[in-house]
């Protein structure tokens, strides 16, 4: 298992919750030592008070004058832990609760002479005992010099009395700093979803982008991620770029092969040039390649996400409008039903170039009457072409569509039309389909295209990286959706 | 019938040309956009032959001129580009019939032929007038059921006088559809081949309109 998480949500919250443990930590203890500190200064301040009582009450001959020795309330109490007890190197006098001194191990450096006395002036230190049970025992103690050498005042105090304080106050301490800690906990949650929202919101954006319904990302970012969406944009334009010069570069080799290819094939009918009409031939197989590959250049080029929409009516009309005066010579009957609304989430290029090869298939094949017609049906909008011709077979029209078949094989009229048509539905995600026309006895192909609002894509490949596919799904879960 | 040829690269052009002359047009060649526009908006013409690539001027706006100035000539447009976007421009520029490269020749004199044919308004290839059959699709003449055998000028004032059967065409307009643009033309030209032809037909076919032109007719005076 990784330590370091590989999502930034996890990396943030991750750095968040330890520093925030780490500071809760230092809390607890810097409050807590306080707090010691603070309940201990209490009991000194009472076991000084004793001390220096009795410190006065040290004759300079080193000996105790009782009557001077008073005992505070706190000591004269039985049993309350209290006690103090002065040893000169002679004698011991004590009361209250009997404890052990520790030997002074080291006299206490002396304080600057304030001019007071040798008593005055002094004050008392700290030093730590035990009692007959053997528990910590917290003392504070004076050396007052006397002519019979240093005398230990030691007054001493529980410790438990201390630590039953401490431990009062550090319970409602931890459990505030737990609650403190869990509700930081909770915010940082919240705010690292709404601080990564916009990357979720790019992530949509650039799908929409692929899908075609958006031209660029908004430029309305934050300060951190608007520099990468300008760069994205950037991208984008440049992808776009490249597909227009493609598309420019093709067109420009089809003006370029197709001339002089013209050229040639005029020059053959000179008289005597090609006599048996091989040479020709030979001229049609090489416009058939071209043809092919330029229409497959052009397939695999698509107008993509420049302007993916186009209103069906018009473009039918005026497709049918030039195919009547193409086939000028063979009246046939048209009948269109294509609602005027009706919007196809298509390059208008490709929407011309699919409709237009299928209808000049229709056309070519008609005996006298053509159906067009049109429906919106669930995010598809599908385009059906009947004529009254001759229909392929059913294991002919089994064969047509298969994918990598090239029709213009077949040599039966039916030639790239369907095959550019197909491939160009393909890519922009809809789909052909081709059976027997019930009204005319024709063929009848359907052509199904995604319109723009809540499109279906039809897709039968796989895109690659489809947008969303990267996103672990712990993260799924707790970024806003949508 | 005369056509003019608009098409900028000079092998195909001199090879389309002399193709249309063995099939006994009349031809004028223009290579680049500015040329071919202006002798189409000057001079009488048949049909065109447009290609869209052009220097100097693109086809389609000199499509879009001529239509813009009333000239109702039938174009038919001779391209590389094989868009279906890019024809429905084309079309919707105005032009009458598209062809794209390369093509076969006989595609493009059918098409010529047809386009004439209909802009004189007739519907089918044949046109009859008394023993005289032309037949506007295979551009031939047949006179009592015979093949008649005529020269490029003969063919060309007899086919725009059969188009235009029972109209007066106008000697100039004759002169105009008959000859090549730089081509040096005889006053007398014109009537001396109406002469032949009044030999190889029944001269009363060809009436002359005083003063105006000239006139075919089913011979019943």
């Amino acid at each position: 298992m990784r330590i370091w998480p590989r999502s930034l949500f996890g990396r943030l919250l991750g750095s968040a919750t330890l520093t925030t443990i780490a500071a809760l930590a230092f809390a607890a203890f810097a409050i807590g030592h306080m707090l010691e500190r603070f309940v201990t200064r209490g009991l000194d301040q009472q076991l000084d008070a004793q001390v220096l009582v009795l410190a006065r009450a040290v004759r300079p001959d080193g000996s105790l004058d009782r009557a001077r020795a008073i005992s505070l309330p706190a000591f004269e109490e039985q049993g309350s832990g209290w006690g103090w007890r002065v040893d000169s190197p002679t004698k011991r006098w004590a009361h209250g609760a009997a404890f052990a001194a520790p030997p002074e191990r080291q006299p206490p450096a002396p304080p600057p002479d304030r001019g007071e006395g040798a008593a005055a002036g002094l004050r008392p230190h700290p030093a730590e005992g035990r009692d007959e049970r053997g528990d910590h025992v917290h003392l504070r103690r004076l050396v007052v010099p006397s002519g019979a050498g240093p005398v230990l005042v030691t007054a001493g105090g529980p410790r438990r009395i201390a630590i039953a304080h401490l431990r009062e106050a550090m319970a409602p301490l931890l459990g505030s700093l737990a609650l403190l800690g869990g509700a930081l906990a909770l915010a940082t949650i919240l705010q690292l979803r709404l601080g990564l929202r916009p990357l979720r919101r790019l992530l949509a954006e650039l799908g929409e982008v692929r899908a075609g319904r958006l031209r660029q990302i908004s430029t309305d970012q934050p300060a951190e991620i608007a520099p990468l969406a300008a760069e994205l944009n950037a991208l984008i334009e440049q992808s776009e770029a490249g597909l227009a010069h493609a598309r420019r570069h093709v067109s420009n080799l089809a003006h370029g092969l197709k001339t002089p290819l013209a050229a040639l094939g005029v020059r053959l009918t000179e008289p005597g040039r090609d006599p048996d009409g091989s040479l020709a031939d030979m001229v049609a197989q090489i416009d058939d390649r071209v043809r092919h590959h330029l229409g497959r250049a052009r397939a695999a080029a698509p107008g993509g996400t420049q302007r993916a929409r186009a209103e069906l009516a018009p473009a039918i009309t005026d497709l049918t409008a030039a195919l009547e005066r193409i086939h000028a010579e063979r009246p046939i009957r048209v009948a269109c039903e294509v609602a005027a609304d009706l919007v196809v989430a298509v390059d208008p290029q490709d929407l011309d170039e699919m409709a237009g090869n299928l209808l000049d298939n229709a056309w070519r094949h008609a005996r006298s009457a053509i159906r067009i017609a049109a429906q919106a049906m669930s995010g598809l909008v599908e385009l059906s072409i009947e004529d009254d011709g001759r229909c392929l077979s059913d294991v002919a029209i089994g064969e047509a569509l298969m994918p990598g078949r090239r029709l213009d094989e077949r040599g039966d009229g039916h030639g790239f039309g369907l095959s550019i048509a197909q491939e160009l539905a393909e890519l922009n995600g809809g789909a052909l389909s081709l059976d027997r026309s019930p009204v005319l006895a024709g063929l009848r192909v359907a052509l199904t295209l995604p319109s723009p609002r809540s499109p279906r894509r039809l897709d039968r490949r796989p895109m690659v990286g489809r947008p969303g596919a990267g996103i672990p799904k712990t993260l799924c879960l707790l970024l806003p959706s949508g | 019938m005369r056509v003019l040829l608009v098409e900028d690269d000079a092998i195909l052009s001199a090879g389309i040309a002399r193709a249309l002359r063995a099939e006994r047009f009349a031809v004028d060649i223009a290579a680049n956009g500015e040329d071919g526009g202006h002798l189409g908006a000057t001079e009488l013409y048949d049909a065109a032959v447009l290609d869209l690539g052009l220097p100097k001027r693109d086809g389609v706006s000199v499509l879009r001129d001529w239509r813009a100035a009333d000239r109702r000539l039938p174009v038919l447009i001779l391209t590389a580009r094989d868009g279906w976007s890019e024809k429905v421009a084309g079309f919707k520029a105005g032009a009458d019939d598209y062809l794209t490269k390369p093509f076969r020749m006989e595609e493009l004199v059918m098409r010529l032929r047809a386009l004439v044919r209909r802009a004189a308004g007739h519907a089918a290839p044949q046109i009859t007038c008394g023993p005289l059959t032309f037949d506007a699709q295979l551009g031939q003449f047949e006179l009592d059921g015979l093949p008649l055998r005529l020269t490029a000028f003969e063919w060309r004032v007899l086919s725009t006088l059969a188009l235009r059967k029972e109209a007066v065409i106008e000697r100039a307009e004759l002169i105009e559809r008959v000859y090549e643009g730089d081509a040096d033309v005889d006053s007398n030209s014109i009537e001396v081949i109406i002469g032949r032809l009044r030999k190889k037909l029944d001269a009363a076919m060809i009436e002359t309109v005083r003063g105006r032109g000239y006139r075919l007719t089913g011979g019943a005076a």
